[in-house]
């Protein structure tokens, strides 16, 4: 599967807060728009103008997981992801307190808990996504991408504070 | 309806018409093509004689920033003085 | 489904809300959105009614396609009659206002009458209550909506609102969403102040169902990548608008100095590229933001870096404050642009109209016809930046004698100062222009003049006329859905053929406010953007509703053709300077001065503009007075006015 070992991978900074993500996600699994059916939400400080996606970072050692009274809820290894069995839940929604990012959700519409399933493989949120604030990259190279990222800041500074030395 | 979904749209044809890492002349008489070197700062229409500063909003994608104010103004006054006005 | 959304008829005087569902037969009229919005006003305004009293009727509404699986449906449309001008009120925005609506069950707010003492509505998944406003009255744009928020309990919230101008009101004053989003034209949030109405706050969760989710997301996608792939449109998602202010005052169509000039020279510090770096410096590389579900994201976040304003947050600023704190009154500094832009937003007024008559004002203070006892003393002369902030504060408050002068608008303001200083003021119908200058272009002149709700760029401005396109490709776009015959000129002096390329924008852009989406992405800016053929597809997979490319033409002008009834009802007449199709004097007698060559000493000619009037007459189906001949009316399905079936 495509999906294996990927991960989503959210850069708050460029986020632009339009919610097309939200949009989308909603379309694609409920054939509905909807925000409070999609996975994905885009929570923001408009006062401050930021913006930051929230969605299920599908943990290793999933909360909900461990604290779903009914089993409902498993890791799928080779989808990469966990996921919520319907017949067995029992919607007690443990897993929505449980859960640390507030990435599990109750759409109260069909009364049912909600989680992001990475689209099987091809998340639409990452696909809609112009300016990439949502990724879906390889794992290990989160950190990698991340750790490239702050040197280029850590670099500009230096530069910049050169050209003030050299200018004084 | 769904027949229809493989034709072409004017908007969609059209697409194919536009062209990357060139601006036009913004003396909208002319709209010559222009292609600037990469980097380059300054470039100069030969069709119309109108020279403009250039911004790079990406390494490949040039835009004019706006005149070169002092051609812009005696090329003005030029025009001006030759259609008689003030 | 996005058809079964739902128009509620709220009236504050007595606090009577009727909810209906909107007929399928209205939605085949109008579609939604401005069009909807202007067979209501007509149906739900008396001839002569007084734009301020409560007999007005406020309406705000979404498009047809808001909220739906569709690309940037995020416009809002507000409508009334206008106290600026007397004629048609409208105004359009962005934010998230409008989706927001529709997910709480509305698609059109009718709102007449006037509340005793100031009250908000809330709007919640079906349920509307007005509520009590006190706490809120003199409160700032964004404070209101933050306070709306707290006091409900849900940030989530949405509201669209007035500022101290729209209390105070100030003839201009729009309705905000958000930090800067603003409904500006033809002071709608004067109409607000004047039915002691704050705000409207909404919120909902209710589905909306796609007709054909899976087609219509991949048609989005498809939609958008158009969109996107645009170089006008990335440059938009770069600089934001104020690219647009660059690239026109590159070639000498920017208004300056009033209408002294068609070029603001040396004006680097206010340059897109400068305000985007500053909003880099004070926010980020990545600065750019956007509307509901917009790919283009043209709008910059900033700081303002410096001054008595220094720290604080606001976005923007557009070509608008570009040129109303910058090239109009000749202020070519970065940190009044920013400032202006940010007292506009938190006043909620309309920074066009705003700084077109601060300008105004300045030119007649240098010609001695405003003295220095009528500005209190203030030197209001031009590159006088101070001066310039100062007046914003006046006009918000109605301070002072020029303040309050001002604040009622620009013929108003002109019968009170006398002297011939209406002579000086740039306007059409009651409502100044753009801050952008006509003399070069015929085209846009045309626009200017004949736009429905006073002078202004996006009722029909043909703006790629300025792009020297080859002529086939012109034809192209303007000979379809209707085919046209008649002669087209890539040339932007030409007066030929101008009038059928205004009269096309005009159908274009209304279709594009029916539908609710924005106008970046259709032809205005870029000539490869989706129109008339590409939104049936949107259309039918989101709502199930079929129409063809004719069809939505067909509803395009006949929503235009209401708003000319609306207008006519109210007394336009052709040449009226104050109420008509007309231009100020100084269009026709004062020639360019500067920029390109081939503009340069470019003036409009009485007589061809007539004629493009004639013309452009013709194609509406319009006689030479400008008023529908009976077969148009007929054609239109609107022989007897406007139904009455809401």
């Amino acid at each position: 599967m495509a999906s294996a070992n990927k991960v989503l991978m959210i850069d708050y900074e460029k986020c632009t807060g339009c919610r097309l993500c939200e949009l989308v996600c909603a379309v694609k699994h409920d054939g509905i728009s909807n925000p409070v059916r999609s996975r994905i939400r885009v929570i923001k400080w408009e006062a401050e103008g930021v913006y930051v996606p929230m969605s299920c970072q599908q943990c290793q050692d999933a909360p909900c997981m461990t604290g779903c009274p009914a089993g409902a809820i498993s890791r799928n290894e080779s989808m990469e992801r966990v996921e919520v069995d319907y017949d067995l839940c029992i919607g007690c929604r443990t897993c929505v307190s449980v859960c640390p990012f507030g990435a599990m959700n109750f759409n109260p519409i069909d009364r049912k808990v909600i989680k992001c399933d990475l689209c099987d493989g091809d998340p639409q949120c990452v696909r809609f996504c112009d300016v990439k604030a949502v990724d879906f990259v390889d794992a290990d190279r989160v950190g990698q991408i991340k750790s490239r990222s702050a040197a280029r800041r850590v670099r500009t500074a230096d530069t910049r504070a050169t050209a003030i030395h050299s200018d004084s | 309806m769904t027949e229809e979904t493989n034709l072409q749209s004017t908007a969609e044809s059209l697409r194919s018409t536009r062209t990357y890492g060139k601006f036009r002349c913004h003396n909208p008489s002319c709209m010559g093509r222009l292609q600037p070197q990469a980097g380059d700062k300054q470039v100069k229409c030969p069709e119309c004689g109108m020279e403009f500063r250039v911004h790079w909003i990406r390494p490949d994608f040039p835009r004019i920033r706006g005149p070169v104010w002092d051609v812009n103004r005696k090329l003005a006054e030029e025009a001006l003085a030759k259609k008689g006005g003030a | 489904m996005p058809l079964n959304r739902k128009i509620a008829i709220i009236d504050l005087t007595t606090g009577d809300i009727d909810v209906k569902p909107i007929p399928l037969a209205v939605r085949k009229q109008y579609l939604g959105g401005r069009g909807l919005d202007a067979y209501l006003l007509y149906n739900h305004t008396e001839k002569g009614c007084d734009p301020l009293g409560p007999d007005n009727a406020l309406i705000i509404s979404g498009g047809l396609l808001t909220a739906t699986c569709a690309s940037a449906t995020a416009r809002t449309h507000i409508m009334a009659k206008s106290p600026l001008t007397g004629l048609l009120g409208s105004a359009n925005m962005g934010g998230f206002f409008a989706p927001e609506m529709a997910w709480a069950g509305f698609h059109h707010l009718v709102i007449k009458g006037k509340a005793d003492k100031p009250v908000y509505l809330f709007i919640h998944n079906g349920s509307i209550e007005i509520r009590d406003a006190a706490h809120l009255w003199g409160k700032t744009t964004t404070d209101t909506q933050w306070a709306i928020r707290a006091e409900l309990g849900d940030e989530e919230i949405k509201s669209c609102v007035i500022g101290p101008a729209g209390e105070n009101l100030v003839r201009y004053a729009n309705v905000m969403t958000g930090i800067k989003n603003s409904a500006g034209r033809t002071g709608m949030g004067c109409v607000m102040g004047s039915k002691n109405l704050k705000a409207v706050a909404v919120r909902g969760t209710m589905d909306i169902n796609i007709a054909r989710p899976a087609e219509a997301l991949e048609y989005n996608k498809q939609f958008i990548d158009q969109i996107t792939s645009a170089k006008v449109n990335q440059t938009q998602g770069t600089l934001g608008t104020p690219f647009i202010w660059g690239a026109t005052n590159s070639w000498g169509g920017l208004r300056t100095r009033n209408f002294q000039y068609n070029q603001c020279e040396y004006a680097d510090d206010i340059e897109p590229e400068r305000l985007d770096d500053i909003a880099t410096e004070t926010i980020g590389p990545h600065h750019m933001t956007g509307c509901f579900g917009c790919q283009v994201h043209c709008r910059a976040q900033y700081k303002i870096p410096s001054g008595q304003y220094a720290g604080k947050y606001d976005e923007g600023p557009e070509y608008t404050s570009q040129g109303a704190f910058g090239a109009m009154p000749d202020c070519r500094s970065a940190v009044t642009v920013l400032t202006g832009n940010h007292l506009v937003d938190q006043y909620g007024v309309d920074n066009l109209e705003i700084g077109s008559i601060i300008a105004w004002a300045m030119e007649l203070f240098e010609l001695g016809i405003l003295t220095t006892e009528q500005t209190d003393g203030l030197e209001l002369r031009f590159g006088n930046d101070e001066a310039l902030l100062e007046m914003v504060h006046r006009i918000c408050t109605r301070k002072g004698w020029l303040g309050d002068t001002l604040a009622d608008g620009g013929i108003p303001a002109a019968e009170k100062i006398g002297n011939n200083a209406f002579d000086y003021l740039i306007q059409v119908k009651g409502m100044n222009n753009l801050h952008s200058d006509e003399r070069a272009t015929p085209a846009l002149a045309l626009n200017v003049a004949t736009a429905s709700r006073g002078s202004d760029h996006l009722r029909s401005r043909p703006a790629i006329d300025l792009y020297h396109l080859p002529e086939p490709v012109l034809r192209k776009i303007y000979s379809s859905p209707i085919p046209y015959e008649g002669p087209l000129s890539s040339e932007h002096t030409d007066y030929e053929g101008k009038p059928w390329q205004v009269f096309w924008q005009e159908n274009c852009y209304m279709a594009v406010d029916c539908l609710g989406i924005c106008k970046y992405h259709t032809v205005f800016l870029g000539a490869t953007l989706p129109n008339f053929e590409d939104w049936p597809k949107v259309i039918y997979y989101n709502t199930g509703l079929e129409l063809t490319p004719e069809q939505i033409w067909e509803i395009a002008e006949r929503s235009n053709m209401v708003e000319r009834l609306f207008n006519l009802r109210e007394g336009l007449s052709r040449d009226d300077l104050k109420k008509g199709d007309m231009l100020n004097h100084r269009y026709f007698d004062e020639p360019c001065l500067r920029g390109a060559p081939g503009v340069v000493g470019r003036t409009i000619d009485r007589e061809k503009f007539s004629k493009m009037i004639d013309e452009f007459y013709a194609h509406k189906g319009l006689d030479k007075n400008g008023v529908p001949k009976p077969a148009t009316l007929k054609r239109l399905g609107l022989k007897n006015e406007p139904s009455h079936l809401l």
